[in-house]
């Protein structure tokens, strides 16, 4: 099946963003790292059941998000605590904590199948987020490629106090494999955002990837001529906004 | 990076559009700003009756192609948020000292996830408007720089 048919739409779309959706379908569907495409796929059906779903609704309004109990309108391919992570990222993610990042892992998830997780979570997000805008319909979502995860997983990743609650790569722990990375950020340390889904590279490749066409590349971040259609300030002034909206004080 | 470009572009950095949205009283120097921020203030909403009236309004203003960059960059941040948030991330020293008086003129304490982020420290708190200063200074020259180039070409 060919994905992101843009063709007869009345506002047409850059090439290089029809390209990066449909590869960024092709990485959800095969096996990732930790796992595998049932799974992946699972995860981002589920991204899209939590804007419906009544727990998280609920979960929303409440004063503390920890406070409603209750079952999430699930698919049933997810384990419970799998299907939570989903939903509260996709619906709530500026009130998660760090001792419920803990209570996850307590749960059986590993640190890896949960930025993996929250990986694949924010892909299809963001392709979703860009229909939405357009007034375009939903994308069916990737078939399933059979296959097992790699499970390789970068000997120096580590928590580090003071940059997130999983643990994370940075220029001078990570391996000559996963140097790119960090490749074309100014001199300093890397930011905090770049390293955050670092546990797993892959998913920050498939990133990178996704954010080169629907906002800028790393090198282009570092330019303030606009390579887009609307200027540099504008594109920041929209960055912030929709930052400021989600309640995202990075 | 907003403040940035706009002193790029020479012009004074008010960025109360960001916080205060689309009624914002403060003076908005970016270009189309308005509609910008209805823009993306109807995307995250979600509601599809004021997001196709702000997505005809944006078009009218920036053509066809600067629409769908914008959907492009609300889609990107609507993921960059989630990244943060989902990992937990700290803000960097380096852009805690830039954005320092940002927290307060955007009430950008209030919301949870800053309690990831500690304080700076004296030395850095006593630094961070030399920094602020400089590269105030630095975008500014970069800025005159570009548009003197290409009024010579």
């Amino acid at each position: 099946m060919d994905y992101f048919d843009y063709s007869k739409r009345a506002d047409p779309i850059r090439d290089d963003l029809v390209a990066a959706h449909r590869r960024t379908w092709e990485h959800i569907g095969v096996a990732g790292t930790w796992l595998n495409g049932v799974e992946r796929v699972a995860i981002a059906d589920e991204t899209r059941r939590a804007r419906g779903c009544a727990l998280c609704a609920e979960r929303k309004a409440a004063l503390s998000p920890f406070a409603v109990a209750g079952e999430h309108d699930h698919a049933g391919v997810l384990a419970g605590p799998l299907v939570d992570v989903v939903h509260r990222v996709t619906t709530d993610a500026g009130r998660l904590t760090e001792s419920w990042y803990k209570s996850v892992l307590s749960s059986g998830i590993s640190a890896e199948s949960y930025v993996e997780a929250v990986g694949v979570a924010v892909l299809v997000i963001s392709v979703d987020a860009f229909h939405d805008a357009m007034g375009i319909p939903f994308e069916p979502l990737p078939e399933p490629k059979p296959g097992e995860p790699t499970r390789q997983r970068p000997a120096g990743a580590r928590v580090e106090e003071g940059v997130a609650w999983v643990p994370v790569l940075g220029p001078s722990t990570c391996g000559p494999e996963d140097a790119d990375l960090f490749a074309g950020l100014p001199p300093g340390p890397a930011p905090n955002v770049i390293r955050a889904l670092s546990l797993v590279p892959s998913e920050v490749r498939a990133w990178h990837d996704l954010a080169a066409a629907q906002y800028l590349s790393a090198r282009q971040m570092q330019d303030p001529v606009s390579p887009r259609a609307i200027d540099r300030a504008q594109i920041e002034l929209l960055a912030g906004r929709v930052s400021a909206l989600n309640e995202c004080f990075y | 990076m907003l403040r940035a470009s706009i002193e790029y572009q020479g012009n004074e950095a008010d960025v109360s559009a960001v916080a205060g949205g689309a009624e914002s009283e403060g003076n908005n120097p970016v270009v189309h700003g308005r509609e910008l921020v209805a823009f993306a203030e109807a995307a995250v909403q979600g509601d599809p009756a004021s997001l196709e009236s702000a997505r005809d309004a944006l078009r009218e203003v920036v053509g066809s192609a600067g629409l769908v960059d914008a959907a492009g960059v609300v889609a990107n941040f609507q993921r960059m948020v989630r990244i943060a948030d989902g990992a937990g991330i700290a803000l960097d020293t380096s852009v805690g000292m830039l954005a320092e008086d940002l927290r307060e003129d955007l009430g950008l304490d209030r919301f949870e996830s800053a309690g990831r982020s500690g304080d700076l420290g004296p030395v850095q708190r006593a630094l961070s408007p030399v920094l602020r200063r400089l590269a105030h200074f630095g975008f500014r020259m970069m800025g005159r720089r570009a548009r003197k180039r290409s009024a010579v070409s």
